[in-house]
């Protein structure tokens, strides 16, 4: 670990200076959701809220986009001229009730300021909102929906007042002070930072090219913002301690390494692919190296990550769903390893590469409901050892259900294309299935033990039926109905791979349904909204392939019987 | 093992196979599937009713543990490659027997503690149905104790719970789960009824209104209205005062269309107006501008709750019963109580939840709250208490209860589940703590941990016996 560290701090000595013109901005240390982090993720969190994404798309008159702006520019520009922003569509609306009551358009996805809040209802939807609030009742979609307007709203008041950045800390307390507070000392040098702000910026409207490049306002800026931090550093040198931990975030905010974890587990499962499909003998050895060099490089590129959320949070990243199906694909892909190692079977990898690429991509590109934020942890969860042993071990079991689940896909395409032909790649993955549901079981039934354990010592019952819990338990006992009617033979292989498909949707709701659709009991930290219809969609298209390859595989059967 | 009858060689076999086995899983999991369901439409109580306390799980973990028992008692004599299946069974055993001893002889229950205060008394979920009666309205002597379950058996006006008090039943005919209520004042011919008060104070920036009733004739209520202080059955000239550094306003009954009232300035011993006042009428006071006026007026009344069924729990709901003694129809609301009279005696009705008395008692010294910087986010809770029993020498001062740091004493753990705070300053007023008592906890314990070594073992032994085909 301490090496690690090393590794990462070396790897940013030289990265502040690898920081393009006009960027340092990024990494000026920002006070917020309980915790110090570089204005870069401030930014980019912030313009999600307001915008849904993390890039400002700049549009023109007929809706094309003209370019992609950086939410460091976007927000700073919010704070310094929020008049200019009015009458642009910046605001995200998605939810059509909510649309027709502010009789905003249909089609479009994001309005402006006046659109929204001048609209004669959006005083009556906030006024419901209070009522449903004040009646203490569960907050519908409808009234998240409500709930994320008045946010919004919130974000851009407080952001266009000075008050929502806090940027410099304070003598006798924890919280740090505002933009509109700077005292009159420190308030010339933040003038200082937006004067050259406003010139760097017309200088990037005028011409894109500048984007990048070393011109002398861009180096201004720079300065200036540098001469900020420095004064801020005098005035609270032991408070305003935090850059190495800020860089790191930016450099991991810049690498994105979870993108390229899922291009290369992509490319490791089209190497495989098309080495099935040319199936020569002499190619076959390097495609399989070629597929295993992307596999592996994926997965350090993936673990990496894991460990910056590791260094940045403090504490193991297992914390909300995004950071669970993480850890969860991370750990599909090693045990696709292991397993494939073992067995030489080939399609484990193959499987393990499909869980990481469908899981990494879902992560990265839905942030309204997977949120990579780094949050502060609910009190009850601040314990670094119980988390460690407890969810990650429950999650890991998910990662070899899932590994079951995309082999069962796998079986049920052979068992299309031509069960006779294949019959001894149908038999290699059912053993895989059955393998990898054993691994499931043995990480699951512990897990829940330890939850048990946990449980009884932080709320004083061991087993309370919680919603959690009990799915939990749902899932392993339906794991363990499969494993035992496979050992007395109730399941052949069709039947093994069937199940290894449609017990993973009890993990699913185990998972994701609990805290997204049933919304109840005592696991309430992890409660979201968002993404059911998606959800939904995979599972009824999941359970239509299965129906309909077993009525194929039925009439096939009887075809064959009457020849 | 063999039977020589048919029959019973038969039931054997079905005993110990999986054609009971599997069922019998299949069933638990669409029960606790069902529980969790309910659980989401209503809550963890309501769940527990119908699902986990049930006859039907019960059942299921009844015969689930005879399936498991059967099997092992099957395979006698036992070899070695039968030991990790062995343990893996026994240890499901003694979880769901673990499980049992904890819901039939352990207590699971909460104790909010005042800031400063001590408490002997625990809170559990069983609710129980209590009659006082007094004579001299000096003492009560408790006449009626029953441990009830309305939820499961709801009373109803053809098949009433009934409690035989001296002359008339006191029948209850009604049972709500999930009640909004809300107060309501009505009159009421008892003499010894307080008068009732709806006041608003206005000006240009203040609409305030207020109900204020007394308990009763002989007990005064009062009300903070900004610069105000507003007392309603206070008699100022045989008293005196309350205070007399603020502005105040004393009304008191004097009719039963009229009442008296009296208005003091600040620091003056003298009112600067008083008079009779009625329905609509003003007080007129030293502010520009702010003036009290009577809204409603009844010389004798008392409170009473109005109950709107909900479909489902919420944080504003509580279960209620109606309760019908000779002439009166009252709502009870659970952990309150309601007064009936009677010619010479007052009966106390309350319908609670148990309360435990410990033999030792717990004192909250402090109570603080860590929040994450700069947020309103709560990082932390504590309880730093003082647990005293009879005899001095177990006294255990100071002790810190926090999330994860449980207080053990005298076989119950004490844990930090929640607080109460003030509702305007929001500082916290109390702290909760869940008091529990685990007497299955040892077997719960083992069975985990023979289960755990159990199915290690069996997944190094299938690898090693299955890995061939």
């Amino acid at each position: 670990m301490k090496i690690l560290f090393f590794l990462v701090s070396v790897l940013l000595s030289s990265y502040s200076r690898a920081l393009a013109p006009g960027e340092l901005i990024r990494t000026l240390p920002v006070q917020d959701g309980g915790r110090i982090k570089p204005y870069d993720s401030f930014a980019k969190e912030t313009l999600e809220l307001i915008y849904g994404k993390s890039n400002y798309q700049r549009q023109s008159q007929d809706g094309r986009t003209l370019k992609s702006e950086p939410a460091y520019l976007i927000v700073l520009s919010l704070i310094l001229a929020p008049e200019s922003w009015l009458k642009i569509p910046l605001f995200e609306v998605t939810h059509l009730d909510v649309k027709n009551k502010l009789k905003l358009s249909l089609d479009q996805k994001h309005f402006t300021g006046d659109q929204i809040f001048q609209s004669e209802n959006f005083g009556n939807l906030m006024q419901e909102l209070a009522d449903q609030r004040q009646s203490k009742e569960k907050l519908t979609p409808y009234f998240q929906a409500l709930q994320r307007l008045e946010n919004q709203l919130f974000f851009f008041r407080e952001l266009s007042a000075g008050r929502l950045m806090k940027m410099m800390p304070s003598q006798n307390s924890d919280q740090w002070i505002s933009i509109a507070e700077l005292p009159e000392k420190i308030q010339p040098y933040f003038i200082l930072v937006s004067q050259n702000f406003a010139q760097r910026l017309g200088e990037i409207s005028e011409n894109t090219e500048t984007n990048k490049k070393e011109t002398v306002k861009a180096i201004a800026f720079d300065e200036s913002v540098q001469k900020f931090m420095d004064v801020v550093k005098i005035e609270f040198p032991e408070k305003y301690n935090h850059m190495s931990k800020v860089d790191t975030e930016v450099l991991y905010n810049d690498l994105h390494p979870f993108r390229w974890t899922y291009v290369l587990y992509l490319l490791s499962a089209l190497v495989m692919l098309f080495s099935w499909a040319r199936s020569s003998a002499a190619g076959l050895d390097i495609t399989l190296k070629a597929s295993w060099s992307l596999a592996l490089l994926g997965f350090l590129l993936h673990t990496a990550g894991f460990l910056f959320r590791v260094y940045l949070a403090e504490r193991p990243p297992v914390t909300n769903m995004y950071e669970t199906v993480v850890w969860m694909s991370w750990g599909s892909i090693l045990f696709s390893m292991i397993l494939e190692k073992i067995y030489k079977f080939r399609f484990i990898l193959f499987c393990g590469m499909l869980v990481g690429t469908f899981s990494m991509v879902i992560a990265d590109n839905a942030p309204a409901v997977l949120d990579p934020s780094i949050q502060p942890l609910e009190a009850v969860l601040r314990s670094n050892y119980w988390l460690i042993i407890h969810v990650m071990t429950i999650c890991i079991s998910y990662s070899a259900f899932a590994l079951a689940w995309s082999l069962g896909n796998v079986g049920l395409v052979y068992y299309l294309s031509d069960e006779v032909k294949h019959l001894e790649s149908i038999q290699k993955i059912a053993t895989a299935i059955y393998r990898a549901i054993q691994i499931g079981v043995v990480f699951l039934t512990p897990g829940i033990i330890l939850g048990g354990i946990w449980a009884d010592y932080s709320w004083g019952r061991f087993w309370g039926w919680d919603p959690k819990e009990t799915w939990a338990l749902i899932a392993l006992m339906g794991y363990i109905i499969v494993l035992h009617a496979r050992l007395i033979n109730w399941l052949q292989n069709f039947g093994v791979i069937v199940s290894a498909v449609m017990t993973f949707s009890l993990v699913v709701m185990a998972w994701y349904g609990v805290n997204f659709v049933l919304g109840a009991g005592l696991h309430s930290y992890g409660f979201g909204a968002g993404g059911l219809e998606y959800v939904s969609a995979v599972v009824l298209l999941q359970i239509i392939f299965v129906a309909y390859v077993s009525v194929a595989r039925y009439f096939a059967q009887k075809n064959k019987l009457k020849i | 093992m063999q039977f020589k009858n048919k029959s019973i060689q038969k039931f054997w076999r079905f005993s110990t196979s999986f054609k009971l086995g599997i069922p019998v899983m299949v069933g638990i999991t669409v029960l606790i599937m069902w529980g969790t369901i309910v659980e989401s439409k209503y809550d963890a109580w309501t769940a527990g009713q119908i699902v986990y306390r049930s006859w039907m799980m019960y059942l299921v973990m009844g015969l689930l543990v005879y399936n498991l028992a059967m099997v092992m008692i099957d395979r006698l004599p036992w070899k070695k490659n039968h030991y990790p299946f062995l343990l893996v069974h026994i240890g499901i055993i003694m979880m769901i027997v673990g499980g049992w001893i904890t819901q039939q002889f352990g207590i699971d229950g909460s104790m909010p503690i005042g800031l400063k205060s001590q408490s002997n008394l625990v809170t559990v979920s069983e609710t129980d149905f209590v009659v006082y009666a007094t004579f001299d309205g000096d003492r009560y002597s408790k006449i009626y104790d029953r441990e009830v379950n309305f939820f499961k058996n709801p009373p109803t006006k053809e098949k009433p719970f009934e409690v035989l008090m001296s002359k008339d039943n006191l029948k209850i005919t009604d049972y709500v789960p999930y009640a909004k209520a809300s107060k309501k004042i009505i009159p009421d011919p008892n003499p010894q009824s307080g008068a009732s008060v709806k006041i608003q104070l206005t000006n240009a920036n203040v609409k305030q209104v207020e109900v204020l009733t007394q308990p009763s004739s002989q007990k005064a209520v009062e009300v903070n209205l900004g610069p105000l202080k507003v007392y309603l059955g206070h008699d100022y000239v045989t008293n005196g005062r309350k205070k007399s550094d603020v502005n105040e306003i004393y009304l008191q009954k004097l009719d039963s269309q009229r009442a008296v009232y009296a208005y003091f300035d600040k620091n003056s011993q003298k009112p600067y107006a008083q008079g009779k006042i009625e329905i609509g009428q003003v007080v007129p006071t030293h502010w520009m501008g702010l003036e009290l006026r009577l809204l409603d007026y009844i010389d004798r009344a008392r409170e009473e709750w109005e109950v709107k069924p909900s479909g489902y729990p919420t944080p504003l709901t509580t279960a209620a019963v109606f309760v019908e003694y000779k002439k009166r129809k009252e709502w009870l609301l659970l952990n309150d109580v309601v007064k009936f009279f009677d010619d010479q005696t007052a009966y106390l009705v309350s319908f609670q939840n148990r309360r435990l008395q410990l033999d030792f008692s717990v004192k909250l010294n402090e109570f603080k709250i860590d929040w994450y910087q700069g947020t309103q986010k709560a990082m932390s809770y504590s309880s730093q208490v003082t647990a005293s029993a009879k005899e001095p020498e177990m006294e255990k001062q100071d002790v810190l209860i926090s999330m994860n740091e449980p207080m053990k004493y005298k076989g119950y753990t004490f844990y930090q589940a929640s607080f109460q705070q003030d509702e305007k300053s929001g500082e916290p007023t109390a702290s909760i703590l869940s008091v529990n008592k685990d007497p299955g906890r040892p077997v719960k314990y083992l069975g985990s941990l023979i289960l755990t070594l159990g199915i290690l073992w069996l997944f190094y032994q299938r690898r090693k016996r299955k890995t061939s085909v």
